[in-house]
């Protein structure tokens, strides 16, 4: 069983976005991550930044014959790290006792 | 644990999550016009192989083929270089046993009715040819 622990730095909204995402995929190209979570890309550099510092992220830049191609993926310590969180939140509402719907 | 954090925002916070991997998910899908151009491309074959002429078969079939190859390869690759799920973790071992065991189900099925339909005499309805027979 997972560990619960709640992460400020994943919580932020948008980095929850950016995170979530990357946990469900291997790598993802920054113009994919850019359009699914809605940012430009200047915010979404910001973000991944802040992300690689931490250690959540890892960001690979290639080229594609001439065009550089950035993607990113969650480091191993980013998966675990979002996946603490994940249980700390349900842990949150499973003790409040409120019953999540499907929508 | 946060404890300023409340059970509704925690909540939000959990829908959120979903949204973003369904999002990822649905990046990685085929989108439906290929359905449509695979569809249409297999409605040609049929057609050509109805027509009883060398050069259509040959032109059309040809065609068809190196189109569906074309946009077959276009979206594997297209989509693999965007992004690549996770799919150990969203498919499973189960979930793939699943689809293989579907895809297994479905061509058992298909050659089984279609020898027993031979084997009792029946022409091929749905075929020109077979009408003709």
């Amino acid at each position: 069983m997972t560990p619960a622990r709640f992460d400020e730095l994943i919580h932020s909204p948008t980095r929850l976005a950016i995170v979530s995402l990357l946990a469900a995929v291997e790598w993802a190209d920054f113009k994919v991550i850019r359009d699914q979570v809605g940012l430009s890309d200047s915010a979404l550099s910001k973000q991944l930044s802040t992300l690689e510092e931490a250690g959540y992220v890892q960001i690979r830049k290639t080229f594609i014959g001439k065009r550089p191609r950035t993607s990113a993926r969650l480091t191993g310590a980013g998966l675990a790290a979002f996946k603490q969180h994940v249980a700390a939140l349900q842990q949150l509402v499973e003790r409040s006792g409120v019953t999540v719907l499907p929508s | 644990m946060n404890e300023r954090l409340r059970p509704d925002e925690a909540t939000s916070a959990l829908a959120e999550i979903a949204r973003q991997q369904d999002k990822a998910i649905e990046a990685t899908l085929v989108p439906a016009w290929y359905w449509w151009a695979v569809a249409a491309g297999m409605v040609a074959i049929g057609a050509a192989v109805d027509s009883h002429s060398a050069v259509v078969r040959g032109v059309v079939i040809t065609v068809a083929v190196v189109v569906i190859a074309g946009l077959t390869a276009a979206m594997i690759f297209g989509s693999y270089r965007r992004v690549r799920v996770r799919s150990n973790e969203l498919l499973g071992g189960r979930g793939a046993v699943a689809i293989v065991g579907f895809v297994w189900l479905i061509v058992g099925l298909t050659l089984g009715i279609a020898f027993g339909l031979r084997a009792a005499g029946a022409i091929m309805l749905g075929n020109r040819a077979g009408r003709a027979r």
